[in-house]
């Protein structure tokens, strides 16, 4: 059996498998001097959670190496691509171990504090690593081609999303910075390492034939989220901060994703949204102050941002898309100077100033009062957790409008404009309507996120609405992937989180940033989710992505009708 | 109002309008010629004005030179430098995010240009102060002072014109000159016509369009670094986002006189400036930047090929 590897392979593989299993063995022993580095890895035979949490990586990584053996080359292919999930695995414990001993050094003063445990751990790592290199590419998964039964498909959806929530919450929960960027490039070697096996590829197949159930799962696990947080406050102030974030990225989303035009000023439309509905609160210093129930005030709130999106979009979107870019900048810079301005002295005084609108009182929706910390199911349920429900139910509406003009006409009229402005013209697609209707309808979107952003934040002033924010929002678009709604999620939370976790590298944040969205744009312009016609577009001299992904369609479709054939 | 103040409007609104000028040009030689928005081209203007201060900090930050001394050495070598950092990071950032881009859709150069322009105000903010000797650039730094110009003024009656403006208007002015001889007289220049009016068949008759881009950059960058100087002096003090309005007024100047139009662009720039210091000088300043915003909406609407019209080029 052996005999029928190259000897390259198999130094290789055994020198990888050896790696492997000196990480797993370094466990029981002590990684540092010292409690206070990371989470207290000093003891025999008493593995701290996070050094469980590499060996975890170390035993998959071990699993697939001999797995990988038994299913020999030239024996077709494999359910999982074992090769693929040894070498990724390898690398992935090569940086977390690499991290840890960085994380120990930092936390204690140097790289005397690490044990001799951390440097077995270090080493059986590397040789992890370079003997997964050796490694031939595995033959694409088979996984994907078993028809699963229906409950299997299902189970795995709620398992999924479970541990996403699971490692949200521990995510979040890390108290030191150490800690958190440990655990941070933990869970990217661990979801690097599923998604070589072809797992994701199968779940991606298995969430597409189960929509509902995966939508459900996602949103149960999403409110269940507060419940993890047990009464912390400022965690909870975060993950409302993020869902803002996320909400209005989305409603960018169908301007930049699907229509393609670039919107740099669309904080203003969220902006344009607080400002109205805290102008209409029962705050002290609200101009306006009419005591109007929340969801009108909601409504309204969305309806002057659309009316200004309708303002700036009627003369700029018959023009070429690249003037869009600048003047809606420009009308960024408009609404924060004149928001500055409406203040007595230089105009009528509607949000006084710099100063902006505080104090605005909680809401009290059927006799919830928000400002109030809850008790519920034994776990208390503090003021941002209150506003957590309420953003998600909003973003929940967000999410469901997108969606479903997506699938509809007017969203392929809109893919269609952004692929090709001319020919979807002359195919009779009523490029301007639609523009426009993208254009306000985004703006409606960021404006009823305003209205809830400013009662969370009980305060609205100009200098948050800044070109900045803009090019934020864009950013999450962006990375996480243009036109997806998942991806949008993830660029939001990293964008939002990061910052909030890691504050000693705030100085860096916009220096980082700006260099991340020239290389995203150099070396993956699709995002990190990728749509597919979004990687076509953005690769489109790239033949075997196309095949690539004319395969996972094909597949795709036969599992769709093989379903479709079961049920009827 | 006086003439007096008509005429200090006047000269305002000119230097004001060259400066939008001198950047102006930039943006539309490029946008001429590869149809991007270089959204860092105020990026590029800021650091040309940093180049320049750094000339002087490397010069041991004379202050007590004469006025010739000032004006034939120490002016020269700053616009220099000036031009020579901009030059640099303009073709830097060409080779390294946009070229490689080219042929992607349009979003991409666009997007990756915003990542250029925050980039470059943050490289400078953060590390530019860190440098041993160098003031601190996180906040505004005072831009020398040069014997001859700065604070020199002369007198027509009973105006005074600042020696500043002078000094502006006339790098405006030198600069078309030159500007005007290199795109008609020179064979770069005219490969860069040929290039703008159909890149496909300008490479079939052996142009090397890539050495056209760069040069078009690089033509930009010059002038803004001019611009840089003269803004520096004019307005006594530079900072790490002087390029942020800067740049936008000048693209707005850009497309007010017609976008991939040369004198569209010096026009553009000249009424913007005149326009934005006679409604400061009507209206309330605190609204002064939004006029120009609203003249660009305008312009948009009214008449999307500028004041003095370019060919509309859609090349879908």
């Amino acid at each position: 059996m052996i005999a029928r590897l190259s000897a390259y392979e198999r130094v290789g593989r055994f020198a990888a498998i050896a790696g492997a299993a000196l990480v797993l063995l370094s466990v029981m022993l002590p990684w540092a001097y010292g409690k206070r580095a990371l989470d207290d890895m000093t003891y025999f035979f008493g593995p701290s959670p996070l050094q469980l949490c590499g060996a975890g990586v170390a035993a998959v990584c071990l699993a697939a190496l001999i797995a990988g053996l038994v299913a020999l080359p030239g024996r077709g292919p494999t359910m999982l691509c074992w090769n693929d999930m040894a070498r990724v695995g390898g690398i992935g414990l090569a940086f977390y171990v690499g991290a840890v001993l960085v994380a120990v050094a930092v936390a204690t003063g140097g790289l005397v504090n690490v044990e001799a445990g951390g440097w077995l751990a270090f080493g059986g790592a590397v040789l992890a690593a370079l003997g997964g290199l050796t490694l031939p590419d595995s033959p694409q998964a088979t996984l994907s081609h078993f028809l699963t039964p229906s409950w299997g498909q299902i189970a795995a959806i709620v398992v999924a999303i479970a541990s996403a929530l699971f490692a949200a919450a521990a995510a979040v929960n890390q108290g030191d910075v150490e800690d958190f960027v440990v655990f941070g490039v933990w869970l990217a070697a661990a979801i690097f390492l599923v998604r070589a096996s072809g797992v994701f590829a199968w779940l991606s197949l298995a969430a597409a034939g189960n929509r509902q159930v995966l939508v459900m799962a996602a949103f149960v696990a999403a409110f269940a989220f507060p419940f993890t947080q047990n009464g912390s406050d400022a965690n909870m102030s975060v993950a409302a901060q993020v869902l803002t974030f996320a909400g209005t990225a989305i409603g960018l989303n169908i301007v930049v994703g699907l229509v393609g035009l670039l919107d740099l000023g669309y904080i203003a439309f969220l902006g344009a949204g607080a400002f109205t509905a805290a102008v209409l609160s029962k705050s002290a210093f609200a101009t306006l102050s009419v005591d109007l129930p929340f969801p009108v005030v909601v409504v309204i709130s969305g309806t002057v941002a659309s009316l200004l999106g309708l303002l700036i979009g009627t003369p700029t979107l018959r023009v070429s898309g690249d003037y869009l870019a600048i003047v809606t900048l420009a009308f960024g810079e408009i609404f924060r100077i004149t928001m500055n301005n409406l203040d007595g002295t230089d105009g009528p005084n509607i949000t006084h100033g710099s100063n902006g609108v505080p104090g605005i009182p909680n809401l009290n929706l059927f006799g919830f009062d928000f400002g109030q910390s809850h008790e519920i199911l034994g776990v208390t349920l503090t003021r941002h957790a209150n506003y957590y429900m309420l953003l998600l139910v909003v973003i929940a509406l967000i999410i469901v409008v997108f969606t479903n003009l997506n699938h509809s006409r007017i969203g392929r009229g809109w893919v269609a404009i952004r692929e090709d402005e001319m020919a979807a013209e002359a195919m009779g697609v009523n490029t301007f309507a639609l523009k426009l209707l993208a254009f306000a309808g985004g703006a409606f979107l960021a404006g009823v996120a305003g209205s809830v952003k400013a009662y969370t934040d009980t305060s609205v002033s100009p200098d948050q609405y800044v070109f900045l924010e803009s090019a934020f929002l864009l950013a999450a678009v962006v990375l996480g992937g243009m036109g997806t709604v998942m991806g949008v999620l993830i660029g939001a939370t990293i964008l939002k989180l990061l910052p909030e976790k890691l504050r000693f590298f705030d100085d860096y944040r916009l220096l980082l940033f700006g260099a991340l969205m020239v290389l995203m744009m150099r070396f993956r312009p699709e995002g990190i989710i990728a749509d597919e016609r979004r990687q076509l577009e953005f690769h489109d001299e790239d033949e075997e992505l196309a095949e690539d992904v004319e395969t996972e369609l094909v597949v795709h479709q036969a599992h769709h009708n093989l379903e479709g054939g079961k049920r009827s | 109002m006086t003439p007096d103040l008509f005429f200090e409007q006047l000269v305002n609104g000119l230097s004001l309008g060259s400066l939008y000028a001198l950047i102006a040009v930039g943006y539309t030689v490029v946008y001429g010629i590869v149809q991007l928005i270089n959204f860092a081209h105020g990026e590029i203007f800021m650091m040309g004005a940093f180049g320049a201060y750094t000339v002087w900090l490397l010069a041991g930050s004379p202050t007590e030179l004469s006025a010739a001394a000032a004006l034939g050495l120490l002016l020269p070598a700053m616009i220099l430098g000036g031009i020579l950092v901009a030059v640099g990071t303009a073709l830097l950032t060409e080779r390294f995010a946009y070229r490689p881009l080219r042929g992607a859709p349009r979003l991409a150069p666009l997007i990756s240009a915003i990542g250029i322009s925050v980039f470059l105000q943050e490289f400078v903010r953060l590390f530019y102060g860190r440098i041993p000797g160098f003031p601190d650039s996180k906040r505004a730094i005072p831009f020398p002072h040069i014997e001859g110009i700065s604070g020199n003024s002369i007198q027509l009656g009973d105006v005074s014109i600042k020696m500043t403006s002078v000094f502006t208007v006339a790098a405006l002015l030198i600069c078309t000159a030159f500007l005007w001889y290199y795109i008609n007289r020179t064979k770069t220049g005219r490969a860069m016509i040929a290039t703008s009016q159909d890149p496909d068949t300008a490479r079939l008759m052996g142009i090397d369009v890539d050495r056209v881009i760069m040069s078009a950059f690089a033509v930009g960058a010059a002038l803004a670094a001019v611009a840089g100087v003269a803004h520096g002096m004019y307005i006594g003090n530079i900072d790490f986002k002087m390029g942020f309005m800067a740049g936008l007024k000048a693209f707005t100047a850009a497309v007010l006189g017609g976008i991939g139009n040369i004198n569209g662009a010096v026009v553009g720039g000249v009424v913007l400036g005149l326009v934005e210091a006679f409604a400061g000088q009507v209206g309330d300043t605190a609204w002064k930047d939004v006029w120009a915003f609203v003249i660009l909406i305008l312009v948009l609407v009214f008449r999307p090929q500028g004041l003095l019209g370019a060919k509309v080029v859609d090349r879908a």
